[in-house]
């Protein structure tokens, strides 16, 4: 781990993030909108599956996805520019590892939402109630993406990052 | 002015924010106000997206609920938000990008309760959804003053500061 620290560190990219002065604020600029998008359209699609709202068309709150999706990019990009600037204080802050990992339960859930109970709860009409399986997914993707939101703020204080 | 935001920073409240070694002091403020960021934008963004005519099979008037929500976290950044100048009142006062966030919040909050008037002038009783011709404009400007509050608080750490 520490060789490809080492290595991601003499990067001339790892340099240029480190030498101009608004590449950092500009990344995390936009790491806050993708959050916005990522957690209002996730959240409200997730809040109609636990049962709540139910005058929302579960297909019609599912159309809004890809907006979300496109957050996620905006946030993997400067995520990775964040990691690629300074690789040392994430690989050694576990609140890091601890956000890697809800991020992977939050991917692995929507993906299993979409092979399992995907179409099935997308055909229930408005004010129909969602079946418990929709709720403990909707559940598990917002306490998975609030995670990711906690340990990400986190970083500069459970750890070190800024 | 000065007087003022010295007397702020040295309250017991102010003191314990910025200089609490504890989780629950800064760290804790600072995340609670980014999670009332997602929710006040994201659920902003839903209502903003539907008018622009992206998911049309959501009902309009279903999403009156996300109003109250944004209300809540609205009032949790406001607190927070406070919370968080007066931590830091003197340095905050004199940023200019600091004064450009207050006024982008404001007019955010002005076009977002033009969007819940559309919202809540679509009922279920009504056969079709009804966007007035402003709303797509009133979409547009609600995405674009929110993101733009969102840069102005980020580039809070960055510009003005010592």
């Amino acid at each position: 781990m520490d060789a490809l620290v080492t290595w991601l560190q003499a990067t001339s990219l790892s340099q240029t993030i480190n030498l101009n002065l608004w590449i950092w604020p500009i990344a995390e600029a936009i790491h806050f909108i993708g959050l916005a998008l990522l957690l209002g359209i996730v959240g409200f699609f997730d809040l109609r599956l636990m049962g709540f709202f139910r005058r929302i068309s579960l297909i019609g709150a599912h159309d809004l996805v890809p907006f979300a999706i496109g957050g996620f990019a905006l946030n993997l990009l400067t995520g990775i520019v964040f990691l690629i600037g300074h690789p040392e204080q994430y690989v050694h802050n576990v609140a890091w590892w601890w956000k890697v990992g809800c991020l992977f339960v939050a991917g692995a859930n929507a993906g299993l939402f979409e092979v399992s109970i995907g179409a099935r709860t997308m055909a229930l009409g408005p004010g129909e109630d969602t079946p418990l399986s929709a709720k403990a997914i909707g559940l598990v993707s917002l306490i998975a993406w609030f995670g990711v939101l906690y340990f990400g703020r986190m970083l500069p204080f459970i750890g070190d990052a800024y | 002015m000065t007087d003022l935001t010295a007397w702020l920073e040295g309250t017991a409240l102010a003191t314990w924010v910025r200089e609490s070694a504890s989780l629950w002091a800064y760290p804790t403020v600072l995340t609670l106000h980014t999670v009332g960021l997602g929710i006040v934008v994201g659920a902003s963004a839903v209502v903003d997206l539907r008018l622009l005519g992206y998911g049309r099979k959501l009902r309009i008037g279903a999403l009156a609920p996300l109003f109250p929500l944004m209300a809540w976290a609205f009032a949790l950044n406001a607190l927070t938000g406070l919370l968080l100048y007066i931590a830091d009142a003197t340095i905050k006062t004199g940023q200019w990008v600091f004064w450009l966030k207050l006024a982008l919040i404001f007019a955010a909050l002005w076009v977002t309760f033009a969007t819940r008037r559309i919202v809540l002038d679509n009922p279920d009783s009504r056969p079709e959804d009804v966007i007035p011709p402003n709303g797509t404009m009133l979409a547009f400007a609600s995405l674009v003053l929110w993101t733009a509050a969102i840069i102005a608080g980020r580039f809070m750490a960055y510009i003005g500061v010592p």
